[in-house]
């Protein structure tokens, strides 16, 4: 990677190459009566005949940047509106949030591929792709790029055989798959399929150095589209992989590859890909230290992932054993198998905070005992549950097919997978149990509160009731505080949701997951409910994912980490982290790295589940509002992705600021 | 059998968790609360005072005057505010009584994390020798569940007193802040020479220390005190504690003035020539 070239994609330079936005095209494909499959492989064709070989910088190793900078859609409003009538539509009806399988791919070369298989629009798709890569070849030739041209003449027609030959073979297909529309598909296990190609190089002379160079290479090549892709704020383009982990045969995954691809990522401090590592109990102490030091640079990443919760989870949810040890994590936090997974990790969210005012409304008055009540809570949760089960299986799935992203599948993954689960998040769990907790200690023990109260302050937003609104917000024990009275609700919420699923089967034949992440709904569901019990005003969002109420106060990251590794989490695997904050002062210091380590070591200890680290500083939040072109490069976690901060709406941006409270 | 712990009652006004500045591995540091010193660039001014103290955060304040109206609570008349209306939670009281005993249950809950890193807990404040009672049973509390246990102090205490603590702990943060009698008083209120005297009974002592020197800009960073003070460190390991520029940031809230300026000249001293000014010595970050 040259410095001309990491500055270019840094400054967005190189987005200069982008041609003017293709036309429509779904009203004549309506108009030629095309099939669904028909129209992806022939805007596919065009897409790849559209595209332009580019090379940004003599020193550009790892090749493809986008030129064309919009996938006009192949259906029309009125076609998407009759498909959603008929069929229960994800999201934008293309495939996404999947790990596929590039392993397999790389090592046979896409001209095996296309023999190997019996669907013309597959093969139609594959000579396309190769089609685009010969021009870059033959472009790199004309252009005194010897080097690019021979890698291009080996791959992506032939297996790879070197270290460089495998990552410009990925590249090219992760290339494909954007660009044939399917979007969120992660780069999945990196350090564990790539490995063979970086030992076979390491064993010829490759230097720690070249191979160092080569990731950042492939690394910087993420982020040159990456504002192309889809997701609901920019960053949000899943883009993740994951490091380390155990194989089936619980070998450790966790090599000299894994570290260069941490320092690629301190070194290159931008948001793509995003690195997820796997962790358990035998982990070095050495390999947190090495993630403490990603985190130190202020990415938001690695997220940390617990084998020894996820892989058991993910087994009592039906997973096979070796599929389970293989898993992957989706564009955010969600467990995903790569290659035999086709689950929907992301269909729907519990609103446990939404459970509680439904109880509320409905059953406080009549109940006489907090078991009582507590008992209504757990039916709404149910309840609630079927709902949403009701909602997405009105239809079957539908998605559109994908003729060149089947191979990464090696079957028709619109159809389905070996796995098809659909996954289904809760949000505000805190809030709940701290709500539950107020009602169990002072609406039914003491009763210093009266039922009457509690509702009407629920409904007015404690207008009028400041004393009560002071007392339950402010004075009352919160989960993060290592109050076992407040976390054992908690625990009983979240067995509660699991329990609810368990034995429901999908309309794909598959199970339902229950999980601990919040995505976009932390804002959504808290902006349609009023006050809650535990003094959360109207409006006031949720904590993301796993995480505090944003005005509960705690002694720091050790309660927190106590807090939120009561719960089973075996029970609740379709993931969702917890988020610590750390002011960034903390790791102005190295020796403090260590220190870091060890406290992520005692969370995987303890039992969680998935882990996230923030580092900023709330001055630096507050002057980037104000002056935001100071902070071009200022980088903030959301929920399981990272992105620029100044390029986030206002309301994201003062969330991310208010939970900058509780780690000051 | 009969545990000290749990019959002495101490006041403190904070519990923090992951203290990295406060001594060898993951810490949790807990802050005594009063101080005989009055630092003029204490940060935590809500920490000085024995008896409790009203803290308003008023940056985030509405000034929807509800705090201000009067009340009937009785822990809210020593204040002339009430506590418990604050629609955001700002009106605060620093200072809350606390069973040793419950403090050590508490402090412990970590005991896990704090082995597997060299780590353990700090006492803090204010001046933990103030309360000497009640820091030697949280010390001895800690050790019985084998927590290792710092004392971070000013070193101005009563020559027994401070002997008694640090019987009981296992590591102590030694402050050092100016050389000079004149100055010393000038700027913490009190002498230096009880400080320099518990300093040489540490020393002999044989327990493993550390100094601690806040670099006040202008106050104690100047070169003819931290040649001073590393004449009185010797060989001693040091620690240099640079100025946090939001030192002043609470002094509204306990209704108090910052009267530290910094002045408008500093000189940027960079960590290895300040380091160079004494034998053993690290800059803090
Ligand atoms: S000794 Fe420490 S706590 Fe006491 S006033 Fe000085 S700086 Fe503040
Ligand atoms: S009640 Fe709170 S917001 Fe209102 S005036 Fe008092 S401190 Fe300010």
């Amino acid at each position: 990677m040259t410095e001309t070239l990491y500055t270019m994609i840094r400054n967005r330079a190189h987005r200069a190459v982008r041609r003017a936005p293709l036309a429509e095209i779904a009203h004549e494909y309506a108009h030629l009566g095309l099939s669904p499959i028909e129209r992806m492989t022939r805007r596919f064709e065009m897409l790849c005949r559209e595209e332009i070989p580019v090379i940004l910088d003599a020193g550009e190793k790892i090749l493809f940047v986008r030129t064309v900078p919009n996938l006009p859609d192949i259906f029309t409003e009125e076609e998407w509106a009759e498909r959603h009538r008929d069929h229960f539509i994800h999201e934008n009806g293309y495939v996404s949030n999947l790990s596929p399988d590039y392993a397999t791919v790389i090592a046979k070369g896409l001209d095996a591929v296309r023999a190997e298989t019996d669907c013309p629009e597959t093969r139609r798709a594959i000579d396309a792709l190769c089609n685009l890569s010969d021009r870059y070849r033959d472009y790199a030739r004309e252009n005194g790029r010897e080097d690019a041209a021979a890698v291009l003449d080996v791959v992506p027609h032939y297996p790879a055989r070197t270290f460089r030959e495998a990552l410009q073979f990925l590249r090219i297909l992760h290339f494909g798959i954007w660009l044939e529309g399917s979007y969120h598909n992660t780069l999945g296990r990196f350090d564990k399929y790539m490995y063979p190609y970086y030992a076979h190089d390491t064993e010829n002379g490759m230097t720690e150095d070249e191979a160092l160079d080569l990731v950042c290479d492939f690394f910087l090549a993420c982020n040159k589209d990456s504002d192309l892709y889809t997701g609901v704020q920019q960053g949000d383009n899943g883009q993740s992989l994951v490091l380390g982990g155990t194989d089936a045969d619980g070998r450790e995954v966790y090599s000299d590859l894994s570290r260069l691809c941490l320092r690629a990522s301190e070194k290159l401090n931008m948001i793509d890909p995003k690195i997820n590592l796997r962790v358990n109990r035998n982990t070095p102490l050495s390999v947190y230290e090495e993630g403490s030091r990603l985190t130190a640079v202020g990415l938001g990443f690695p997220q940390y992932s617990n084998d020894d919760v996820v892989i058991p989870g993910l087994e009592k949810l039906g997973y096979a054993h070796e599929d389970a040890a293989d898993y992957a994590v989706a564009a955010c936090w969600e467990y995903i198998i790569p290659r035999v997974g086709a689950d929907i990790a992301n269909i729907g969210a519990l609103n446990f905070p939404g459970v509680v005012d439904t109880a509320l409304h409905h059953s406080l008055k009549n109940a006489e005992t907090f078991d009582e009540f507590m008992a209504d809570v757990r039916r709404a949760i149910g309840e609630a549950c079927d709902a949403i089960i009701a909602s997405v299986d009105r239809a079957d799935v539908l998605f559109t097919p994908h003729p060149l992203l089947n191979i990464l599948f090696g079957c028709d993954i619109s159809k389905g997978a070996k796995y098809n689960n659909f996954g289904i998040h809760g949000t505000g769990v805190a809030i709940a149990a701290d709500s539950l907790a107020v009602l169990r200690d002072h609406v039914f023990g003491d009763k210093t509160i009266s039922k009457e109260a509690i509702l009407a302050a629920c409904d007015n937003d404690f207008m009028g009731q400041e004393e009560l609104l002071a007392f339950v917000r402010s004075e009352c024990p919160k989960m993060g505080q290592d109050n076992d009275s407040v976390d054992e609700i908690a625990c009983d919420l979240l067995h509660t949701f699991s329990l609810a699923l368990r034995g429901k089967t999908n309309c794909r034949g598959g199970i339902w997951r229950a999980g601990t992440g919040s995505a976009m709904f932390y804002l959504w569901h808290a902006d349609a409910l009023g006050a809650s019990p535990d003094g959360r005003r109207r409006g006031e969002p949720f904590g993301t994912n796993y995480s505090p109420a944003l005005h509960t106060r705690t002694d720091g990251p050790i309660s927190l980490i106590r807090s939120f590794t009561k719960p089973d989490l075996t029970e609740t695997v379709n993931g969702g982290p917890l988020t610590l904050e750390f002011h960034a002062s903390v790791f102005r210091d190295p020796d403090n790295i260590p220190k870091l380590a060890n406290l992520v070591r005692y969370f995987v200890s303890r039992g969680g589940h998935q882990l996230q680290l923030n580092t900023v500083s709330k001055e630096t939040l507050l002057d980037a509002q104000a002056h935001p072109e100071n902070y071009p490069h200022l980088i903030v976690r959301i929920w399981g992705w990272s992105a620029y901060f100044v390029e986030l709406d206002k309301p994201y941006q003062d969330h991310v600021i208010a939970r900058q409270e509780y780690s000051l | 059998m009969f545990n000290v712990t749990q019959s002495v009652t101490g006041t403190i006004f904070d519990v923090k968790e992951f203290t990295v500045h406060d001594g060898p591995g993951v810490r949790t540091t807990v802050f005594f609360k009063g101080c005989p010193l009055t630092c003029i660039w204490c940060h935590n001014p809500e920490g000085m005072d024995t008896a409790p103290t009203l803290m308003v955060r008023n940056t985030q304040c509405t000034g929807c005057g509800l705090c201000c109206r009067p009340c009937t609570h009785a822990d809210c008349r020593p204040f002339g505010r009430c506590l418990h209306i604050c629609p955001k939670g700002l009106v605060k009281v620093a200072g809350r009584a606390v069973g040793a005993g419950e403090l050590v249950t508490k402090l412990s809950a970590g005991a896990e994390l704090y082995g597997a890193g060299g780590g353990g807990v700090t006492l803090s404040g204010g001046e933990p020798l103030l309360q000497p009672e009640f820091a030697r049973a949280v010390a001895r509390g800690l050790h019985e569940n084998g927590i290792h246990t710092a004392l971070q102090t000013s070193g101005f205490a009563k020559a027994d007193t401070f002997a008694s603590v640090l019987d009981t702990v296992d590591y102590v943060l030694f402050d050092l802040k100016l050389a000079h009698e004149d100055d010393h008083r000038r700027y913490t209120g009190v002498s230096c020479v009880p400080i320099h005297k518990n300093l040489a009974h540490l020393r002999e002592s044989g327990k493993p220390f550390v100094l601690r020197i806040p670099l006040i800009p202008g106050i104690t960073d100047t070169d003819e005190n931290l040649t001073a003070l590393s004449a009185l460190a010797g060989d001693d390991p040091v620690e240099l504690m640079p100025y946090n520029p939001y030192a002043g940031a609470k002094y509204p809230t306990v209704g108090k003035v910052f009267r530290y300026e910094l002045p408008e000249e500093t000189e940027e001293r960079s960590p290895e020539t300040l380091a160079k000014l004494f034998r053993r010595a690290r800059v803090l970050r």
